[in-house]
């Protein structure tokens, strides 16, 4: 396969899981804005702080108005990690590699486009359409996942699809996490209540399956358990290490180099730092460590696993 | 308002080969598709108008225009009603078409090595030495099977008297067989029942056909040759084109940063190192194929590419300095190389042509200026055109300076009107000037043609001129047995 389209597969699939990622949260804070929070009303700083670059003064100016961060986060073609930015992007992408894609994904990830760049849309969502609009871009964004799915050939096109999917989805988890546990400095040990992690969990979409897993009152505890070692649930930490792990193994099948064996080994220390960790290791100094050089060790993988297979230029 | 009135209200000029009407009656070819299309009423068709703009968007089927250096997305305009030709009609195109190939790729075989054309004095020696097209680097170079021209579009028109002329000869990287071939699914879609009742002539196996072409022309020694298609990149204004055509024949598609010649092979970068290319299809201008012998600051070429090209080890299609041949001075001598090559008589005629770069054709276009049609010799796409019948006084005094500044790069026609056929615009039928290329394929075996081709239409009224980068749209064409 040539380097370029396993270039662009890599970054087609990261840029439709962080639109994904960034649906899911923007739909999550939206419903949840129209609830008064226990600590007075809800901002959205921390979504805005997460997902876009955006300077103090101004976040201090929209963090109270939904419209105005509704845009900011979906169509300002200012902001480069904008919905509007992150699928123009994911469309460049794919037109670059319409000859290995299949036609489906190409159309649908071209009508994503189309209906991103409708000039009514800003209108819409300053008025009460927002939770409509959002679930319309959820679908289109779900149903990516599936003609991909259905469609696309497997094979080590596949393979480098989702490398950058799930290492995507893992960084998601991990910065989602750190930020969530960062309201509460760390702390492991404390017993809050479960509406303070309902923001998290329905994020990630793992809300219903923590009220089906765990009988605890140790919500912190146990959100903590879910994210980064639950292998059933798909957004945790571990789930996504297993996938990349596989899809490693497929790019790299059948051609032994050192270069590979390097690769294998940088992503296998990376692995079994999470596969053989206890959940009680982590505490109130060890978590927020912990997560960050996590966050690092992935990057520093990426790094290299765009070294090895994507230098064309 | 009924489609019968709308029929009976159908206005257009006398002077000019309408192909559905003549003296108010419907000819016979377009009398059944004619029958089928009075029992929809104007809204069923302004529903199928609107639902094939939607398919060709949402395919992404988009050209790029480029005017004042920023580049817009446009879908290219398609119209409804399907443009038909009978069989008898296709089969003498069919034949003159074949006869001009074969005499044009004789030519640039000749021009490359030992130029007895131009030691017979039939075409002068002058006029190909001040070709900016006639490419130095590849004289000698020995093509895979003689073959120059595996793809052209040649330009046709049809006159006042309905014989059809040829405009020109397109034999470098002709686009737009996507669209036919496009227009034709589009079709199934919005006229399904008409289309399986007027026996239609195939045109969906193109692909495979190049296919086939192109992996002949790759060394004889090898199964399976590594093929590919060559794009300048997703801003290219046929890049939707590029892609099309890849993926229906199932070969990479590939840009100039994905390749390298070593040694004078080409190899392509993969995710497990370097893979030999044998056929590239090419659909970048010569000058910009390598770096090292044309343009120096192409970044869209491939350093070393000509070494291995004339070293035999890589085959491109279409051959390079296939410009030579149709330049549109040379172009008045195509009818002197069938005879001189094939000892044949042309069975489609030229359009007339002024050489400028002769003093008495020049006076002659001048005083006559209003009834010509200038052109540049070396561009295409209806750039540099000038229309004499519509131009300014003062654009004229600006375009006689830069003619007499350099004859050689223009020549003149006489103004053709071009046929018309129907076209479904807002919501009433009109008469609307069309072309026709058709898109040739020559391979060892010789020359193959899919039946029909591409009909590019001047939307706007009374305008002569169909290119898509000029307000020009078009049609399905059918030809019918």
């Amino acid at each position: 396969m040539l380097s370029r389209i396993a270039d662009s597969l890599f970054w087609l699939a990261r840029y439709m899981e962080r639109a994904e990622g960034l649906l899911r949260v923007t739909a999550t804070h939206n419903l949840l804005s129209l609830d008064k929070d226990v600590n007075g009303p809800l901002t959205w700083r921390p979504v805005l702080e997460t997902f876009t670059s955006t300077g103090e003064e101004e976040i201090k100016a929209i963090e109270g108005n939904t419209g105005a961060a509704l845009k900011k986060l979906l169509t300002d073609t200012a902001n480069n990690n904008s919905l509007k930015s992150i699928i123009g992007k994911a469309r460049e992408n794919a037109r670059g590699i319409q000859d290995y894609i299949t036609k489906e994904v190409w159309e649908e990830v071209n009508s994503f486009y189309h209906l991103i760049n409708q000039p009514a849309l800003d209108n819409r969502l300053s008025n009460y359409e927002a939770a409509d609009i959002l679930d319309l871009f959820t679908r289109h964004s779900v149903l990516y996942t599936g003609i991909t799915d259905i469609t696309m050939a497997r094979g080590i096109g596949w393979g480098f699809m989702n490398l950058g999917k799930y290492i995507e989805r893992c960084l998601e988890t991990i910065v989602l996490t750190d930020k969530q546990y960062a309201v509460n400095q760390y702390k492991v040990d404390e017993i809050k209540d479960i509406m303070q992690w309902r923001h998290l969990l329905m994020s990630l979409s793992g809300y219903e399956l923590h009220l089906k897993t765990y009988r605890s009152y140790q919500y912190t505890h146990d959100v903590l358990h879910q994210v980064l070692f639950n292998e059933d649930f798909p957004h945790s930490v571990i789930y996504s290490l297993g996938r990349i792990d596989r899809h490693l193994q497929d790019v790299t099948k059948g051609h032994i180099s050192e270069e590979n064996a390097a690769l294998i080994r940088n992503f296998g220390r990376l692995y079994s730092k999470v596969k053989h960790l206890e959940i009680d290791d982590l505490n109130n100094q060890t978590l927020k460590p912990f997560l960050a050089e996590l966050r690092h060790d992935l990057l520093h993988f990426t790094n290299l696993l765009s070294q090895k297979f994507f230098s064309y230029a | 308002m009924s489609l019968p009135t709308l029929l009976e209200q159908y206005d257009y000029a006398t002077g000019i080969w309408d192909e559905m009407c003549d003296r108010q009656q419907i000819r016979e070819q377009y009398s059944k598709v004619i029958a089928t299309l009075k029992q929809f009423n104007v809204s069923d068709l302004q529903q199928k108008d609107r639902l094939a703009g939607e398919l060709f968007m949402n395919q992404g089927i988009t050209f790029t225009v480029y005017s004042e250096d920023a580049g817009i997305e446009r879908i290219f305009p398609f119209d409804i009603i399907p443009r038909i030709i009978t069989g008898q009609e296709w089969d003498h195109i069919e034949a003159g078409i074949k006869q001009r190939l074969k005499a044009l790729n004789l030519f640039l075989k000749d021009i490359y090595n030992e130029q007895q054309i131009l030691k017979d004095n039939i075409v002068p020696a002058s006029l190909i030495a001040s070709c900016p097209h006639y490419t130095r680097e590849v004289f000698g170079i020995k093509v895979p099977h003689d073959v120059y021209v595996h793809i052209s579009g040649i330009d046709l028109i049809r006159g006042e008297d309905g014989l059809f002329y040829v405009l020109e000869d397109n034999l470098r990287t002709p686009s737009g067989v996507s669209y036919m071939l496009e227009n034709r699914e589009v079709t199934k879609r919005i006229f399904p029942e008409l289309l399986a009742a007027s026996h239609v002539r195939r045109v969906s196996n193109y692909p495979l056909m190049l296919h086939e072409i192109l992996l002949q022309m790759g060394p004889g020694q090898l199964s399976n040759p590594l093929v590919v298609l060559l794009t300048p990149g997703i801003y290219n204004s046929a890049y939707y084109e590029h892609t099309f055509l890849a993926r229906q024949m199932g070969i990479p598609l590939v840009e100039g940063r994905d390749l390298v010649v070593n040694n004078h092979k080409v190899y392509m970068k993969t995710t497990n190192g370097l893979e030999q290319v044998h056929v590239i299809y090419r659909r970048i201008d010569d000058e910009f194929l390598d770096p090292l012998m044309f343009r120096p600051d192409s970044a869209l070429g491939i350093p070393g590419l000509m070494s291995a090209y004339r070293m035999g080890n890589v085959a491109i299609v279409n051959a390079v300095g296939n410009g030579v041949a149709d330049d549109k001075a040379v172009y008045a001598y195509v009818p002197a190389m069938i005879r001189y090559y094939l000892n044949e008589e042309p069975i489609l005629p030229n359009v007339p042509t002024y050489e400028l770069s002769d003093p008495d054709a020049r006076q002659y276009v001048f005083d006559n200026y209003t009834q010509m049609v200038i052109k540049r010799t070396n561009q295409s796409g209806g750039y540099g055109m000038v229309m004499g019948n519509k131009v300014a006084p003062e654009e004229w005094t600006r375009a006689k300076a830069a003619i007499e500044a350099e004859p050689r790069s223009f020549i003149a026609q006489p103004i053709i009107k071009l046929s018309t056929v129907p076209c479904f615009i807002d919501g009433t039928f009109q008469a609307r000037h069309v072309d026709l290329r058709p898109y040739a394929l020559c391979g060892p075996q010789g020359v193959q043609i899919v039946p029909g081709g591409l009909t590019r239409v001047a939307l706007r009224k009374d305008s002569l001129i169909v290119n898509s980068s000029q307000g020009g749209g078009s049609k399905d064409t059918w030809v019918i047995d």
